[in-house]
């Protein structure tokens, strides 16, 4: 089977985890490579969604107890193992809104919402930030992701849309649309405050 | 429950999230989860591979200890992974705080112009560049932000980059970061394609690609292709640049350039909008002369009575002298009925009709209708307006009067009518002299464009003159900007604090941009201005540096000279800020 090497650097790289993944199969005790190699960035993930850091570290636990589970299930057909693992994360993150109340958080930086800015065509100036926070927050779950993807955690497209299970120009396209929602607010904005 | 949205909230410091890590953990729990499943199902003793499953749990739980010994005795191995996957993700964290756009031209007058074509998306076109370079775009490539297939025209913009000056001009960085490992790219040629329809982004459509097949003069094998992610400020590894296999370099020139498309400038379009708006202009002029003639006196010839004819039938009508105006002047007229109506007889003069109507007959102004109605009863005649004895020879004076006021009416309108034709056509000529000298000079604008964009084609090209060129294929999936590179790594070497002096005297602060040119490579280094210049002295190097919105170039000779006794004085001589063009730009650069 062939691997792209998109975003792992080298095909042997791919090649390595899978023969670590087919290990883990036979038994669980060699999960530890993987776990090692992720740990940091499912924290991360969970994490970017989470307000307290103690729950983040309680379901980045969750998350690699299932994926240890299901580590039979998973066969290379094209979405790699950190992929596979993000939507686990996703899937435990969003459980964890509904049973356990945890509250939802959107973590970004002031230069993530210039990006933004930047990305819109718009030059970015201070009221925009109460405004982009706004409008971010509200935006549907889904929605929501997208911009988390891309502009606050800085994934690449193929890697958003083996997350969220689209196709890659699906995930243009829907971002594409939220920018264009978010450029209209911001241009709104300028002019009533003109 | 609401969204909670945190800024700069602090980062977990990496020992943080490791004190977390507990993969022993994890497999106790793992293991107790799977016991106890196994211990739910009614079946477990019964079931073999269940059984045989636990008794696996079971033997692992002891293992676990065992675990714990081999693992951390391969924590270099465990420190890579972390080094592969985490580093990057700082880094970018790092670049991502800077507040500057991430592709500004160092230069604002200076860029790398895009080349425009146009192409209709269900029918595709293989465009050619102006370095001779080929876009193959195939049937339907284009979609539009609903994912729906674009139809009709697509406007393709494409620049490409062939050296040292278009990297510098065009601002677009070249620093790469590969797990954490610094370095710049090598170019081996670079495009940035993008599509637009009616000024909206088209996206590519998903089972398709374009190929670009650039013209380059690099022709070692040994460049990978890469897509620039301009959110996260980094270049993205794609795959290796196979596309020299099977290929030999050509000698010589590229061949003879073919222009698809022009670009035009401020003037052009300018220009183009004062044609446009000449035909309008045309149209109003024939709207004013139509309406000025409309409200010139109209000259309407008037009727010249006939004499009734003795012994012919004849009625007496009361005629509408506004629906009639050329029978008003005639008092006590009659109507004859023509001899050419078969239906009539004496009798219809002896009926009282409850409606007689008169209008227009076939002859105009000769003869009339009279339409004749009693209940159901409808007659149809032609009829004749005559005059009799004394009212014959008092119309024909009104009638000798008339007409001499009608000549004259007519001959002024015919005077005025010729006038005002006259100044519309003057007009007319007026306009489109003027879209004809407009059209001149679009065409010399366009031809002195095509000029310099030869020009600057032929310079940029000149090295090819009499080196190697091959042709690099770039599979385009989306639009954006793509590269065939070679990471190298910073110099190493010597290290200077440099003072740079312009023209040998005058210190140069405020440094916002300094490029080092590498003379035997296709590589910029874009140094931080604050950090200590660093160089191999085997190489051979030029420098340009940006400061106070001016551009100073070091050539290789004086870097050589001023560096080489490790003297940390560097002299500059400032570029003309006329420079407007990449052309001049390599030229001052000595590229």
């Amino acid at each position: 089977m062939e691997f792209s090497p998109r975003y792992h650097h080298t095909a042997d790289m791919l090649q390595t985890e899978q023969h670590l993944i087919e290990a883990a199969k036979q038994n669980p005790e060699h999960f530890g490579p993987l776990y090692d190699k992720y740990y940091k960035q499912i924290f991360g993930y969970v994490y970017q969604r989470m307000d307290c850091k103690d729950t983040a570290f309680d379901l980045t636990s969750q998350v690699f107890l299932k994926a240890l589970t299901n580590i039979e299930k998973y066969e290379y057909k094209g979405v790699p193992f950190a992929s596979w693992l993000y939507r686990i994360a996703h899937s435990e993150v969003m459980q964890s809104f509904r049973t356990r109340k945890n509250l939802r958080t959107v973590n970004a930086d002031i230069s993530d919402l210039r990006n933004i800015c930047e990305e819109v065509e718009q030059e970015y100036m201070e009221e925009y930030k109460s405004i982009l926070m706004t409008v971010i927050k509200d935006l549907p779950e889904d929605d929501l992701q997208l911009v988390e993807l891309r502009f606050f955690e800085k994934r690449q497209f193929k890697e958003i849309a083996e997350i969220l299970n689209l196709t890659e120009t699906n995930a243009k396209v829907k971002l594409y649309r939220i920018l264009d929602r978010v450029k209209k607010t911001l241009t709104k904005s300028n002019k009533n405050g003109n | 429950m609401g969204t909670k949205f945190n800024i700069d909230r602090k980062p977990v410091p990496d020992e943080e999230i490791n004190s977390h890590k507990d993969f022993g953990e994890l497999i106790k729990t793992f293991k107790k989860q799977s016991i106890e499943k196994a211990r739910s199902d009614t079946n477990f003793l019964k079931n073999k591979k269940i059984t045989y499953t636990a008794i696996i749990a079971g033997a692992t739980v002891l293992c676990t200890v065992t675990y714990f010994s081999v693992f951390k005795s391969k924590e270099t191995k465990q420190t890579t992974y972390d080094k592969i996957t985490t580093i990057p993700l700082q880094t970018n964290a790092q670049n991502s705080k800077s507040n500057k756009a991430f592709i500004v031209p160092p230069i604002s007058k200076l860029n790398v112009p895009y080349q425009k074509f146009k192409l209709k998306s269900e029918h595709g076109a293989t465009l050619k560049t102006q370095s001779n370079s080929k876009i193959i775009v195939p049937k339907n490539a284009f979609v539009n932000k609903k994912g729906e297939n674009i139809i009709g025209d697509v406007e393709i913009q494409f620049r490409e980059f062939h050296d040292q000056a278009d990297i510098i001009a065009s601002g677009i960085p070249m620093k790469y970061d590969s797990a954490g490992i610094q370095s710049h790219l090598e170019s081996a040629g670079m495009i940035d394609i993008k599509g637009y329809q009616n000024n909206e982004p088209v996206f590519i459509n998903p089972k398709k690609q374009i190929t670009v097949e650039l013209q380059s003069t690099q022709i070692a094998d040994k460049f990978n292709m890469y897509a620039l992610d301009t959110v996260a400020k980094n270049w993205t590894y794609l795959h290796r640049d196979n596309s020299l296999k099977g290929q030999k370099p050509l000698n010589g020139r590229a061949d003879s350039v073919a222009f698809v498309n022009v670009n035009e400038n401020a003037k052009t379009k300018t220009l183009q909008k004062q044609i446009d708006a000449i035909p309008p202009k045309i149209e109003i002029e024939k709207i004013v002369y139509s309406k000025k003639i409309n409200q010139l006196p109209k000259a309407n010839e008037p009727t010249k009575p006939s004499k009734a004819i003795e012994g012919r039938p004849k009625f007496q009508l009361d005629v509408n002298a506004k629906e009639f105006p050329e029978l008003a002047t005639f008092n006590n007229m009659v109507f004859e009925v023509g001899s050419e109506n078969k239906n009539y007889n004496s009798k219809l003069s002896e009926i009282t009709w409850s409606s007689a109507e008169i209008s227009e007959g076939p002859q105009k102004g000769k003869n009339y209708l009279l339409t004749l109605k009693l209940r159901d009863r409808i007659e149809k005649l032609f009829v004749y307006p005559a005059l009799t004895g004394k009212y014959f020879d008092n119309a024909i004076k009104t009638y000798d009067i008339k007409y001499i006021e009608y000549k004259n009416v007519l001959a002024k309108r015919v005077v005025d009518e010729k006038r005002l034709k006259e100044e519309f056509e003057k007009k007319q000529t007026e306009y489109l002299a003027e879209q004809k000298k407009l059209n001149d000079d679009l065409i010399k604008e366009r031809i002195k464009i095509r000029q310099e964009e030869e020009q600057q084609l032929a310079n940029q090209f000149k090295s090819i003159g009499n080196q190697q060129r091959v042709t690099r294929i770039f599979q385009v999936s989306n639009f954006g900007i793509y590269n065939s590179d070679c990471p190298n790594s910073m110099p190493k070497g010597e290290v200077l604090n440099p003072v740079y002096l312009v023209n040998g005297t005058t210190p140069l602060l405020n440094l916002s941009y300094s490029f080092l040119i590498c003379a035997n490579k296709n590589l910029v280094y874009n140094l931080n201005t604050n950090e200590p210049l660093r160089f191999n002295p085997n190489e051979k190097y030029s420098l340009c540096i940006i400061a106070n919105g001016k551009t100073y170039m070091c050539d290789h000779e004086t870097f050589a000279n001023n560096t080489s006794n490790k003297q940390n004085k560097i002299s500059l001589k400032e570029i003309s800020s006329d420079i407007d063009n990449v052309v001049d730009f390599k030229k001052a650069l000595g590229i």
